[in-house]
């Protein structure tokens, strides 16, 4: 439900659901540009957008994909995934280190069910910081995953590893369905001193 | 978050199965609130005087930039309205 303009190669695809300077929510979206003058174009794209958006939105209101956001765990949602609420669902912990990628099926409570990691497929060392060991260590988890009757999961990544991506693309090859994407990854406030700057 | 306003904040909902794309926007929301920068910066300590000199760069490039667009885009109008008229 991204309305892509043909005319206009601005890079931002959210412009049709979140105005271009509005706060919303936990999302804080700046304009990529900082620039004055992209601004106006982006601003004015932003409009056009927004024009053909209202056009459109009475079209494509048929599924329920018009939200990019999570149902708030407030009583509103009627969304249910194999009968469940969303924060019913169970979770898939995707933790990509630089050099590893560990993967963790739990339910919503926290209690694990299944726990996979590229160490465990097999690989060794340098070959366990690769995105294809990440997919492999995703393909065993949803195997031993839907073997336990699991079928939607909501996947919780931390860190920033080469096998981010390819662990859910795992996880989808393997079978689960993934609904929803979140991501954890630990930013401190300053808090602990990491280790020195590398001179390479 | 870890525990606050957890799956709220960060959260990017897949529609029609589309894996792919629901990752390239988290990405792309994450890169503008500048969480990916941060992250990667404090893999490693950035000594103080590292820090001030990098804030001193990137305010510099941003006025570079933001005067270069401008001057581009003022320079490729071609409609004008005629400065000279009535003389």
């Amino acid at each position: 439900s991204k309305n892509e303009n043909d005319h206009e190669g601005i890079v931002c695809q959210l412009l049709p659901t979140i105005p271009c300077s509005k706060s919303n929510g936990p999302f804080t979206l700046k304009c990529s540009c900082e620039s004055i003058g992209l601004q106006r174009t982006l601003c004015t794209s932003a409009v056009r957008r927004q024009e053909t958006a209202a056009s459109t939105t009475s079209s494509a209101k048929t599924s329920r994909d018009s939200s990019i956001f999570p149902p708030i765990i407030g009583e509103e949602s009627s969304l249910r995934w194999g009968g469940k609420k969303f924060e019913e669902l169970p979770i898939a912990h995707v933790k990509a280190t630089y050099n590893n990628t560990h993967i963790q099926l739990t339910e919503s409570t926290g209690q694990s069910m299944v726990r996979t990691s590229c160490g465990t497929e097999g690989f060794k060392n340098i070959k366990k910081s690769t995105p294809i060991a990440a997919q492999t260590a995703g393909i065993s988890a949803a195997a031993k995953a839907t073997a336990k009757g699991v079928k939607f999961v909501r996947v919780v990544v931390k860190g920033l590893g080469p096998g981010r991506l390819s662990a859910i693309k795992g996880l989808t090859m393997g079978g689960l369905e993934v609904i929803s994407i979140t991501d954890n990854t630990p930013v401190p406030h300053n808090g602990c001193r990491p280790r020195k700057a590398r001179r390479t | 978050m870890s525990r606050h306003l957890r799956f709220i904040a960060r959260t990017v909902m897949v529609q029609n199965g589309n894996v792919d794309e629901a990752y390239k926007i988290l990405n792309r929301i994450l890169t503008h609130d500048g969480v990916i920068d941060a992250v990667k910066r404090k893999r490693y300590y950035e000594k103080p005087c590292r820090e001030r000199q990098r804030k001193n760069f990137e305010n510099c490039r941003r006025i570079y930039h933001s005067e270069m667009a401008r001057k581009i885009t003022f320079i490729s109008v071609t409609n004008r309205e005629d400065p000279w008229l009535g003389c």
